[in-house]
């Protein structure tokens, strides 16, 4: 046991000992949740802004511009058409939405009011901006309507009626009631910074495990393995040593991230045994892959070339880096044979739905099962000669 | 205190040490002495249990390398061939892993560092990283973690290779003294001229074949012609090699380079030296070099093997 540790400390010792590493085993991953979580979890950032030129200066056009502006894909900011025209030549605006004069009086009579809908050609949202542009014309054609027929019955001016119906209609209470489906009574979301930082802390754990299972091919290049078989060392503690120090390293990665996402971005990551043990599994998963990868190669510059091009293309299956739900079905099937799947689908049970360890038996399982296969092989292809 | 027996091994069908066969004694200095190829580095790594033989025995202190590998590896310090360190880490933090895979404690292991240290003169370095260190001082940390848990044989398989002639003459130095201590020891080159400067015996290996064993005085007087005199000539003309072969003082003869320089084996030189270059000039063949080469391993494993040690 006394070698085991020796080996174990070591590795981790040498690990540590180089800078590069804690920029690769935290750093990165808590820029890359913080770049790709924050940006697709806060809507207000990735609002765009197109201008809006109201050439009808009427209660209609007034109306138009306080519905648009209740949405979530895009920001609207008044000026004159010399400007837009300019601020779009620029690039600071990708379009504008332009109301003609008369727009008002189209409610009132039988016309179609029309709005001019002009973008940047490398504009790709363009279709939903023009459906939530509609929705809104809609809306109101209906809310005129109704304000006519009052006007007809009460002879009083449609006009007058129009902001009555508009603020009754905007202030009302949806009828859609939301609630998110969990195991207790303690209400989590899945945000995207915590879906990131479970996706992120995955994919860097299996990088740097693809580069400290590298070191026994590195041990037999410089000479290492053969002193240390050399010594009154058995081959079970030499393997012991390396694959304890695999797994602590691991851990060491994703503990630290897991208290860093904590503190930095407020990310529960839910019942810690449910963690440990979904985490432990993860991790024996990734250690294998890193041995069975290493059981194939002859260099560490061939694990690191195999390792990368894996590593992108499961975590990419895997829904490390999107939701599943967005991909199509038979990349979904070829998902289930994905470890990454499997340790996600155990974080979400985990972080969003407030699952316990009984909800995480099945993706532990799989991992655990990955783990063996892995392991099997990686280790019986190992050379002790 | 170390027997090789009769032992053999192939990889595939080709067999690399074909019953290879010698024993050292407590506190003696072997030399095993061959070309690359010859098989140095398999015996070796047989005697240090690190690969599986097909044939024979290999016993340390009674113990066979079959049965009892663990009880050889603690009697054994094992000097690769390679750098086999960690270049990120210090030669302390190197010397401290190695002391602890041969079962020192902490304690130990950092006192003996010191020592080590020490004995390969670089206790001033013990907080540098090895991949600062020169190639010499590199072999001498090699060396020295071989040395962490005093063991009774220090197995060195060419430690010397790739490095000045300073860190040699300090690594030949250090060994030297290690073995007036009593440290036995095992030293692989294919520099004779090392292993003539350590080794009480030498073993010469060639094709995996142990071809001679004695003290270097008992090898050299092996030698049925013991002075080589290489003659080159102008060309290469076969009647001069007929007529040197009738020469009564002449052994052999072995042609190089083109068949322009020849490597005749005689038993007396100074007789032979003038007959040599009057029968050239009598056969018209102009002498370009006459080089007198008194008798050494060298000329043994020529004689024996017909190449040169660094074929």
């Amino acid at each position: 046991m006394k070698r085991i540790w020796a080996i174990c400390s070591f590795e981790i010792k040498k690990l540590f000992i180089k800078p590069q590493s804690y920029l690769l085993m935290f750093g990165m991953p808590l820029l890359f949740t913080l770049l790709f979580g924050g940006i697709m979890g806060d809507s207000s950032t990735g609002k765009v802004t197109l201008a809006f030129i109201d050439q009808d200066h009427s209660m209609m056009s007034k109306s138009l511009y306080d519905t648009l502006q209740n949405n979530d894909l895009f920001l609207l900011k008044e000026m004159s058409h010399n400007e837009a025209a300019t601020q779009i030549k620029d690039k600071k605006l990708i379009g504008l939405l332009e109301v003609s004069k008369g727009f008002e009086n189209k409610f009132a009579s039988e016309g179609q009011p029309m709005v001019t809908f002009k973008y940047s050609p490398d504009f790709t949202s363009n279709a939903m901006i023009d459906q939530i542009v509609s929705n809104a014309i809609a809306k109101m054609k209906i809310q005129s309507t109704a304000s006519t027929v009052w006007s007809n019955y009460s002879k009083e001016s449609w006009e007058k009626m129009y902001p009555v119906l508009d603020k009754e209609i905007s202030t009302s209470t949806p009828s859609i009631q939301k609630v998110s489906i969990t195991k207790n009574m303690k209400k989590q979301e899945m945000g995207n910074v915590s879906a990131r930082s479970a996706g992120f802390s995955i994919m860097f754990v299996m990088i740097v495990m693809m580069s400290v299972t590298g070191v026994l091919l590195e041990a037999r290049k410089t000479g290492v393995w053969y002193r240390l078989l050399s010594t009154p060392t058995s081959r079970l503690e030499v393997m012991g040593g390396y694959f304890l120090s695999f797994f602590l390293i691991g851990w060491i990665q994703f503990g630290v991230l897991m208290a860093a996402s904590t503190l930095l971005f407020g990310v529960h990551w839910g019942n810690l045994l449910g963690v440990f043990i979904l985490v432990t599994s993860l991790l024996l998963c990734v250690v294998g892959l890193g041995l069975f990868i290493s059981g194939f190669v002859k260099t560490t510059e061939q694990q690191g070339a195999f390792g990368s091009v894996i590593i992108t293309a499961t975590c990419m299956l895997g829904g490390v880096y999107w939701p599943l739900d967005i991909v199509p079905s038979f990349m979904q099937k070829i998902a289930e044979f994905i470890p990454q799947t499997w340790a996600m689908r155990g974080f979400t049970e985990l972080i969003s739905r407030g699952g316990s360890v009984q909800d995480i038996v099945a993706p532990v399982s799989v991992l655990l099962a990955f783990s063996v296969v892995f392991l099997a092989i990686g280790i019986t292809r190992v050379k002790y000669e | 205190m170390l027997e090789v027996s009769k032992v053999r091994k192939s990889f595939g069908k080709t067999e690399v040490v074909k019953g290879v066969t010698f024993s050292v004694e407590r506190g003696e200095a072997f030399g095993l002495l061959g070309p690359n190829g010859a098989g140095k580095s398999t015996t070796i790594s047989m005697i240090c249990g690190l690969l599986p033989f097909n044939e024979g025995d290999i016993t340390v202190d009674g113990y066979s390398v079959k049965n009892n590998p663990m009880e050889i590896k603690k009697r054994i310090g094992v000097v690769p061939q390679d750098i086999a360190l960690y270049p990120t880490m210090s030669a302390m933090d190197n010397l401290l892993f190695w002391g602890k895979m041969y079962g020192l404690s902490r304690k130990n292991a950092l006192n003996r560092a010191y020592e080590v240290l020490d004995i390969v003169g670089l206790r001033d370095r013990a907080k540098d990283k090895i991949e600062t260190f020169s190639g010499g001082m590199k072999r001498r940390i090699n060396i020295g973690a071989a040395l962490m848990h005093r063991p009774q044989i220090l197995i060195m398989d060419e430690p010397t290779v790739g490095i000045d002639p300073q860190s040699r003459n300090h690594i030949l130095e250090t060994v030297k003294q290690l073995n007036k201590e009593g440290m036995t020891i095992i030293y692989t080159s294919h520099y004779m001229e090392e292993v003539e400067f350590l080794c009480e015996r030498i073993g010469i290996i060639d094709h995996g074949e142990v071809i001679a064993v004695g003290t270097k005085e008992d090898l050299i007087n092996r030698l049925s012609g013991g002075t080589v005199i290489k003659m080159e000539i102008g060309h290469y003309n076969k009647s001069l090699v007929e007529e040197l072969n009738t020469l009564p003082f002449v052994e052999k003869i072995v042609t190089k380079d083109d068949e322009r320089e020849l490597e005749i084996f005689v038993n007396s030189s100074h007789q032979a030296l003038g007959e040599l270059v009057s029968t050239a000039v009598k056969n018209n063949v102009e002498v370009s070099t006459i080089q007198v080469q008194e008798p050494n391993l060298e000329t043994l494993f020529l004689q024996l093997t017909g190449r040169s040690l660094r074929d």
